[in-house]
């Protein structure tokens, strides 16, 4: 029988059907995870967004002598003796005169005017102090952190029907939170604080900052870098370039591959037992996190060096050997310069991946509450040994704490670990295009 | 050792011998590749290696380099000796030997650096040449006599992989003679080349001949014919026959030879 190719035969019609299906299938999966992807993002953004915002109280204080310098004679140590609780009614009076100046009358007590201002702030104006005595007697204006309900009410979680159910504030000393900001007082800007302040307590969400635990992660990464890249290459260089291939190097790579999906808490078990237990390391320290968290990353590091390794041709190893070069001249001249670009993208992957580990560091102690910034180097406590927190940590941290202002913190820390991954998924791709080159 | 070069030279009579082998016998793990074979390749001669794929006469071709000894597998025995020394020699360093027996493969392999450094690297790791001037020189004789040098002179600089396919092999081969071989490997040269390349490369081998032992493995009977003076027929891993050119092509002795040199078996 002869067919005509402008009819398409039940065959082919089959075929492109299932063509088509399988399209679809693909278009929709992606539809899916997309949309999954624009869901947690827009949860954790307009969470977190406000976060990079704080509010601030504009007051002058008067720094009476009597209070502060209660000897009068400017000695820092001797002025040192006033706690904060000493401050706290400057700040008081501070604001109560503030509302009057405003002329708003109020049914609020002194106290409850100065319950609006945050329990941080007395240690802010007590530190500007101590480190300038000679403030004393004078009358500054300081930019002071609000209570972290006034915060919310300016960021719309706190409003005035929630604040009548709440204990910490009440809906007039919103109205008049509103009143100071319809003058100037009080004003949103941006949030420095949140990422150099330390963690604050449970009671003062608005001072909680992360600046301890960008360090820590800092710290941890550095020891990650310098521990599991040297280690990580070389051994990798090792068994695919100089190893003899025998039952010993296979039981070796297959342990690698296994490692790489051993899950992660167990290589916090082993780190407790090995690093705090046996090497009696600190725990908490970013030492201690590093090693661990280098522990993982090398299955990772060393299965992509091997794949960047496997991925040079042998033509270039021939070459480099038929002009008599030595098998670690052929390797160091040219295999490793072709196989960087690989060797770089997987390291930091495995950066990336170690940055946004959390249960290993729970397991070693990390989950401390750490309100002193961790120095890179004491006598005492060594290289890296000072308690720390790490950006994953305290994501964990805030989100078990049930003051709603700290989901607002937990959202903005984990938009800042988001934007560092993200930042160095974009330097592994530069890298990777900068020093690929064709053979 | 000077002395028992000499001796081995007064022996030879029409020319140098450059490389012997003796009962030479390659196994790839359970594939015995290389069965005895007995050769002896000239100095200042381009000896040609031809037969069907898979008889072994590039296994034997990487035996007189040693490159056999990067593959894990690959298992060498008999006597091959250079110049009368035995290249199997455990004193021997097989990096030292290379630097003697310069190898051209199949597929262009420059690396991927500049034309200049491509040239340069052998010498450099030789330490051949004392300082920059020494070293410019050399490659610029390399690659004159590599025909290169009036097409590399002015981008010396870009990158060795930006040439053509052609320019790719003769740099191959200015960088194989960098390092002043006295042997010169080719292993299918010219396979990967269009006929002009091919041209240009066979009568680069032809001048190289005043200088080197030039050892050639190919799959064009013509182009053993065009640039050989000895030509070595490899069937299934033996040695069949070895003899001038002229007589393989025009008067083979073995049936195997006149077979497929007339394209009956191959």
């Amino acid at each position: 029988m002869k067919t005509s190719l402008l009819a398409s035969d039940a065959r082919t019609k089959k075929r492109n059907a299932a063509e088509a299906r399988f399209k679809a299938y693909g278009l929709s999966a992606i539809v899916v995870a997309m949309l999954a992807l624009a869901i947690l993002l827009t949860s954790v953004l307009t969470n977190g967004l406000s976060s990079f915002q704080q509010t601030f109280i504009s007051l002058p204080i008067e720094l009476a002598e009597e209070r502060v310098d209660k000897q009068g004679n400017r000695d820092p140590a001797e002025m040192a003796r006033t706690t904060t609780i000493g401050y706290a009614p400057l700040l008081r009076a501070a604001i109560v005169a503030e509302v009057e100046r405003q002329g708003l009358t109020t049914e609020l007590s002194d106290k409850d005017l100065g319950d609006m201002i945050s329990k941080e702030a007395a240690a802010t104006v007590r530190n500007r102090v101590l480190a300038n005595p000679d403030l004393v007697g004078e009358t500054i204006t300081f930019d002071l952190l609000a209570a972290g309900r006034i915060d919310g009410y300016f960021k719309g979680r706190v409003t005035l029907e929630t604040a009548a159910l709440d204990g910490n504030t009440s809906p007039e000393a919103l109205m008049v939170a509103q009143a100071l900001a319809d003058a100037g007082v009080i004003e949103t800007k941006f949030n420095w604080n949140f990422f150099t302040a330390p963690d604050a307590s449970v009671q003062r969400p608005e001072a909680a900052g992360l600046g301890v635990a960008i360090l820590g992660s800092l710290y941890m990464m550095l020891v990650v870098l310098f521990l599991a890249l040297p280690i990580g290459v070389a051994s990798s260089i090792y068994l695919e370039e100089f190893a003899p291939k025998n039952r010993i190097t296979d039981i070796i790579e297959v342990n690698i591959s296994n490692l790489a999906a051993v899950p992660s808490i167990v290589y916090g078990i082993l780190g407790l037992a090995i690093f705090i237990n046996f090497m009696e390391f600190n725990q908490s320290s970013p030492l201690v996190g590093g090693l661990v968290l280098t522990l993982m990353t090398l299955p990772t590091i060393i299965i992509s060096t091997r794949a960047a390794l496997k991925s040079v041709p042998p033509s270039i190893r021939d070459a480099a050997l038929g002009v008599g070069a030595s098998k670690m001249q052929s390797v160091f001249h040219h295999v490793l310069p072709l196989a960087a670009p690989g060797i770089l993208t997987g390291t930091i992957i495995g950066l990336a991946q170690a940055l946004g580990e959390t249960a290993p560091l729970l397991l070693i102690g990390m989950v401390a509450f750490v309100r002193e910034y961790p120095a890179a180097y004491t006598p005492e406590a060594g290289l890296f040994g000072e308690a720390s927190t790490a950006l994953p940590v305290q994501v964990y941290n805030w989100t078990q704490r049930s003051d709603p202002a700290f989901v607002e913190r937990a959202s903005g820390a984990i938009i800042t670990l988001l934007v560092f991954l993200l930042i160095m998924n974009a330097v592994a791709i530069y890298l990777r295009r900068r020093f690929e080159r064709r053979w | 050792m000077e002395d028992l070069t000499h001796v081995d030279r007064a022996m030879s009579t029409a020319q140098d011998i450059k490389i012997s082998a003796k009962g030479v016998q390659v196994h790839y793990g359970d594939n015995h590749a290389i069965k005895d074979v007995n050769v002896e390749i000239d100095d200042k001669t381009v000896t040609a290696f031809i037969g069907p794929s898979g008889c072994g006469k590039s296994t034997f071709l990487r035996c007189i380099n040693r490159m056999n000894d990067t593959i894990d597998v690959a298992r060498v025995t008999g006597d091959i000796r250079i110049d009368g020394e035995d290249i199997y020699d455990p004193k021997v360093d097989p990096v030292q030997l290379r630097a003697k027996v310069g190898m051209v493969f199949q597929k262009p392999n420059p690396f991927p650096k500049s034309i200049y450094d491509n040239v340069a690297y052998g010498p450099k790791i030789h330490g051949l040449a004392r300082n920059k001037a020494d070293l410019d020189e050399i490659v610029e004789k390399s690659l004159r006599k590599a025909a290169l040098w009036n097409e590399a002179k002015d981008r010396l600089a870009s990158p060795g992989t930006g040439l053509s396919g052609g320019q790719q092999q003769r740099l191959c081969i200015a960088r194989a003679i960098a390092t002043a071989p006295e042997v010169l490997l080719m292993d299918e040269p010219c396979s990967a080349l269009d006929p002009i390349a091919t041209a240009q490369v066979e009568e680069l081998i032809d001048e190289l001949r005043q200088s080197f032992s030039v050892v050639i493995v190919t799959h064009s009977m013509q182009q053993a014919a065009r640039v050989s003076q000895k030509t070595a027929f490899f069937h299934l891993g033996n040695l069949v026959e070895y003899d001038d050119t002229d007589k393989i092509f025009t008067n083979p002795q073995d049936p195997r030879t006149e077979s497929y040199i007339s394209g009956r078996i191959g």
